[in-house]
């Protein structure tokens, strides 16, 4: 069992004014799998940033930019 | 951590919460792996089968997102297919992805080629870079869950754990896939 399982203080950011999502959270606000969000990022259709330990992070603004342009 | 230690308990108990935690994305990861191992398996008959598509049906023409138009030939996933179109230096072949997003529906070139195994190989080897980013990615997750569940704690050995799983996933078929890793169970 984990030694520490605190929840977190309540956030006052709303999810929408967010700088950045996980892979999952931006996959599941694109409406698509998680697979094509990585395929997405590999063929660099998508920019993403490294937080600590390596984690990938799609930043709001590029899932904006996805919404208001296509791939080309 | 030497490489050959026996986890502790406390690192058997994180390991076996932490595959909980992640079991579904583990899951989805190793079933992403089969498709492809499947892919790869039968590359010789796809092939086959989307040059036999080619010859014997035109198939529904498909307009790019770059301007061209192929004719559907085969489907490889809900949103992937081969394609091919008639040109002067005869058939070629592509994999196309049409791939929906809230700003419309995307159609593009992922390989393209007159060989269509050939095609079909840079495509799976492709998708093997996106499952080892897949990878790199869960790795990075399992450290952050260790690291705020397990302060202080040694866990390098379940993050490779996890990692061996997955490496293994990608690079064999399920079949000869081992289960067990340094003691842990992944």
């Amino acid at each position: 069992m984990p030694e520490q399982n605190q929840q977190p203080p309540p956030s006052t950011v709303t999810p929408a004014e967010r700088l950045a999502y996980s892979i999952q959270e931006a996959a599941d606000l694109l409406g698509i799998h998680y697979y094509t969000m990585y395929r997405l990022i590999q063929r660099q259709k998508i920019k993403t940033c490294r937080v600590l330990r390596g984690k990938l992070l799609v930043p709001r603004v590029e899932l904006v930019k996805l919404l208001q342009t296509d791939l080309r | 951590m030497k490489y050959n230690e026996r986890p502790t308990a406390l690192q058997e108990s994180a390991a076996v919460e932490t595959n909980a935690a992640f079991s579904k994305q583990m899951q989805q990861f190793k079933d992403t792996c089969g498709v492809i191992h499947d892919l790869e398996s039968n590359l010789t008959t796809i092939g086959n089968e989307a040059f036999k598509a080619a010859l014997l049906s035109p198939g529904r023409a498909i307009q790019t997102d770059d301007g061209t138009e192929w004719r559907h030939g085969l489907d490889l996933s809900k949103i992937t297919s081969i394609c091919h179109r008639r040109t002067e230096a005869g058939l070629e072949f592509a994999i196309v992805e049409c791939l929906p997003l809230p700003s419309g529906e995307t159609k593009e070139v992922l390989n393209s080629g007159h060989n269509v195994r050939d095609v079909l190989r840079d495509f799976i080897r492709d998708q093997k870079q996106v499952l080892n980013l897949w990878k790199d990615d869960v790795k990075a997750q399992v450290k952050e869950h260790l690291d705020q569940n397990y302060p202080r704690q040694d866990m390098s050995i379940v993050v490779e754990s996890f990692e061996i799983k997955m490496s293994r996933a990608i690079s064999e078929r399920p079949s000869v896939a081992q289960t067990q890793s340094r003691g842990i169970r992944v």
